[in-house]
């Protein structure tokens, strides 16, 4: 979404700009200039009282703020979210926990102006045009809204239509643009979906980092078993035929709570950069929507890093850092005040085998023979979950199976990826029973390092499925060894992936991966993902933080690629 | 490292912009864009920390300007210092002067931009490159910068991790007695700092007062072997 893409920028500069409004009475950047620009001005003494009097500037801010100004935050608002934080997060919380009090958290409501956007006065990040816009196209369709209550029943928003009802004909374009379904079978086709996303999709931010999906991965992420073609839809200029948007669905049977939809995977929606301000992302949603329609879908999950109307969960990101010079070269992380480069590099060290595929574990890449198993295996275990995938054992091959590159499955796989690997699978096969007894995946998705002039991409590791056996037994949860399976398999996994050279393994706080992304050594990221079901109501799912029914992640099962 | 040196021009701007009482009615985009090509052009091209945390607003307004800024001009130095001469002569520069002509507007403006300025931001959000695409999709995300416990303002061990060259020398000056070896709380000397973070400059400055290179730090590495291992290659020129 193009525009929405555009707002989470919008959400970014405008909080933190505004926020250095309140704190600076027009000094602020003067104080930085006297401190560094005049070296004679910058004695310790000085820099003290430029200190202190930017302390007191905040502090009058803030009074002016609890004064009840206009964009006043009540106090039991800040009441609220102040004991949520604080029973939620604890010390864990960035910054520590002086950093959360209740100065800090109405800043940062007053900077949402979350009251406005719960009364529905403005979007996300004040008022423009944009925004408005933006809430325009949501508020038309089946969503929940923001400001409505949260849903205690699960159901659509919308009924399902009889298919002589629904529209034939694709939405209008703006001139000069025309549809096309693109055959990613054919390498030329996929090529250029390829070549759309590498220059044109998501990037971070500071705009440092942009996803480069390979060729061999997006045919991958969109052609599983049953896949329809034409919700593969692109854009092309009329005149030269150039791809110049994408957005993709691919169908799934999802399972929300107690239900099982038929259901659509959107994903993938890219909208070249020059083209930003044509308003094509509600066309294209419209349109792909209109295309799983066609075929009996009326709902659809998606994933975004924006806020939209109106999330089931959130997810934050984690990283575990695997190549540190490298990540602290590119800016992927910094070097903590209190170590040095050699000190984290020393920390964070990974060991040079994984443990468990000594003959007397038993880990090996999966293979098919194994599929029946995995599948089974994968059914029972995400059943922890509220929602997740129902795959089919043809699913599993493919998801688990069908990415694992060219070249043979040998004893050594590990130290190296094969040619046009994208998906590492790997299972635990008991030596004496030779049942599967565990089995866990991740994929590999870099990014383009932007403007950087030693290194050029960025190799991520992405945790995907996995399961274990552990988790049936009684008590396996409260005694701690489902934590501990977990943390050897995923500590197994990160072996892997440090040897197979990429430089970080990341994972977000869905299924159970809240019991060992600590101790792991995974560190928080700065990266939401909100997960969203288009329409489909349900309460919330547990992610980044537990709801009534669930712990922390258990309410998400499904990793978006 | 910087290796463009600003011109007298932009000294005589910064003087200016430091003490300009004009500053107080412009926008805070237009500050935080002076604040970038400030840091920009006289300490690197792009942020030398981590971003800070989502709680500290202000300092990642800041870096997120710089890192802009950075991101916008690359190499061109000349022209981000054309853009900061362009700003303060906006704002009443006048080439050759360091000082406003008129001081007495000083106050009148200030108090109203407490509630003004606000407005203005959240009007103004057309301004500045837009680049983020997708939507749909998953997010990049990187490792956040949690905010530490900050050393001493203006201590030696401070001013040697911001790489700050002018400041160590300043304050060396100022303190004759001061200890070059002195290990902080962490356990690291001001060489071992510097030579971990790539401060070739105060590096320099540091053996050329006498700091000792053969001090190992808490995990038993020199001050060479820290910047071999951080692949800083003029420093470990300077320690061998």
């Amino acid at each position: 979404m193009a525009a929405n893409g555009k707002q989470k920028e919008i959400i970014g500069e405008q909080v933190e700009a505004t926020a250095d409004a309140s704190d600076s009475e027009g000094s602020e950047t003067e104080t930085e200039h006297q401190d560094s620009s005049v070296p004679s001005a910058s004695t310790p003494s000085t820099s003290g009282k430029s200190k202190k009097k930017k302390r007191s500037k905040a502090a009058r801010a803030l009074n002016a703020l609890r004064g009840g100004g206009k964009d006043s935050v009540p106090q039991e608002v800040v009441d609220v979210v102040l004991n949520k934080v604080r029973n939620e997060h604890g010390d864990s919380v960035p910054g520590g926990p002086d950093a959360v009090n209740e100065e800090t958290i109405r800043l940062a409501l007053q900077q949402m102006k979350l009251k406005e956007m719960l009364q529905g006065k403005t979007g996300i990040g004040g008022k423009n045009a944009k925004d408005v816009g933006a809430h325009k196209f949501w508020n038309t369709q089946p969503v929940p809204h923001f400001g409505e209550e949260e849903p205690t029943t699960d159901g659509w928003v919308e009924a399902p239509k009889p298919i002589e009802e629904l529209r034939q004909d694709p939405y209008p374009l703006p001139k000069d643009f025309e549809w096309a379904s693109v055959d990613l079978s054919n390498p030329n086709q996929l090529k250029e979906v390829y070549e759309l996303l590498s220059a044109n999709y998501v990037e971070d931010d500071q705009a440092a980092f942009r996803f480069q999906y390979s060729a061999e991965f997006l045919k991958w992420a969109l052609q599983p078993p049953g896949y329809h073609p034409e919700w593969h839809v692109a854009v092309r200029v009329a005149s030269n035929k150039k791809i110049v948007a994408f957005i993709a669905a691919v169908p799934l049977q999802l399972r929300v709570r107690d239900n099982i939809l038929n259901a659509s995977e959107v994903n993938f929606l890219c909208i070249h950069k020059k083209l930003r301000s044509k308003r094509l992302a509600p066309v294209l949603i419209k349109e792909v929507t209109r295309q799983c329609n066609l075929k009996g879908v009326f709902q659809a999950l998606y994933t975004a890093g924006v806020l939209l109307p109106t999330p089931v969960s959130t997810c934050r990101y984690y990283h575990r850092c695997l190549n540190i010079s490298k990540l602290v070269n590119i800016h992927f992380v910094s070097v903590p005040q209190n170590q040095t480069l050699a000190r984290m590099i020393r920390l964070n060290k990974v060991p040079e085998k994984p443990r468990l595929i000594e003959p007397q574990y038993g880990m090996r890449e999966l293979e098919d023979k194994d599929v029946p198993e995995v599948a089974a295996l994968y059914e029972r275990y995400m059943k922890r979950f509220g929602m997740a995938i129902h795959f089919t054992e043809e699913e599993v091959r493919h998801h688990f199976l069908s990415g694992r590159g060219n070249g043979p499955s040998v004893k050594d796989s590990w130290k190296t990826p094969r040619e046009g690997q994208v998906v590492w699978s790997y299972v635990v096969e008991n030596p004496r029973t030779h049942k599967i007894t565990d089995f866990f995946s991740f994929y590999s998705l870099p990014s383009t390092v932007i403007g950087n002039t030693k290194h050029n991409i960025l190799n991520a590791a992405y945790l995907m499925y996995y399961a274990t056996e552990v988790a049936f037994e009684d008590g396996a949860e409260e005694s701690g060894r489902l934590k501990k399976r977990l943390e050897e398999l995923i500590g197994d996994a990160l072996v892997i992936a440090d040897q197979s050279k990429f430089d970080v393994f990341n994972a977000l706080t869905l299924m159970d991966n809240n019991l060992f992304i600590t101790d792991l050594k995974f560190g928080g990221g700065d990266g939401m993902l909100y997960y969203y079901l288009y329409n489909w109501r349900t309460p919330l799912l547990a992610g980044v933080t537990a709801t009534g029914d669930a712990p922390v992640g258990r309410g998400i099962g499904v990793v978006m690629l | 490292m910087v290796e463009y040196r600003p011109s007298p021009s932009f000294d005589g701007a910064a003087k200016y912009l430091s003490n300009a009482s004009s500053l107080a009615s412009v926008s805070n985009t237009v500050k935080l864009e002076l604040y970038g090509l400030f840091k920009y052009l006289t300490v690197s091209h792009i942020p030398n920390t981590g971003k800070p945390s989502i709680f500290d607003f202000t300092g990642r307004a800041k870096w997120d300007a710089w890192n802009t800024t950075g991101s916008t001009y690359g190499d061109r130095a000349e022209d981000a210092e054309n853009r900061y001469l362009e700003i303060a002569t906006s704002l009443g520069w006048k080439e050759g002067t360091t000082t406003e002509p008129e001081p007495e507007a000083s106050t009148s403006a200030s108090s109203n931009t407490a509630a003004g300025d606000e407005d203005d931001i959240w009007d103004k959000d057309t301004d500045g490159p837009k680049r983020s695409g997708g939507g749909f999709g998953v997010k990049v995300s990187m490792v956040s910068q949690e905010t530490e416990e900050m050393r001493e303002v203006g201590s030696l061990h401070a001013l040697v991790l911001d790489g700050d060259v002018a400041g160590v020398e300043k304050h060396l000056q100022d303190h004759p007695d001061t200890n070059l070896n002195e290990l902080d709380e962490h356990g690291y000397t001001p060489l071992h700092i510097a030579s971990d973070r790539g401060h070739t400059k105060v590096v320099e400055l540091l053996l050329s007062k006498g700091a000792d290179k053969a001090i190992k730090d808490p995990d038993e590495f020199t001050a060479l072997e820290l910047a071999e291992v951080a692949e800083h290659d003029d420093i470990v020129t300077l320690l061998r």
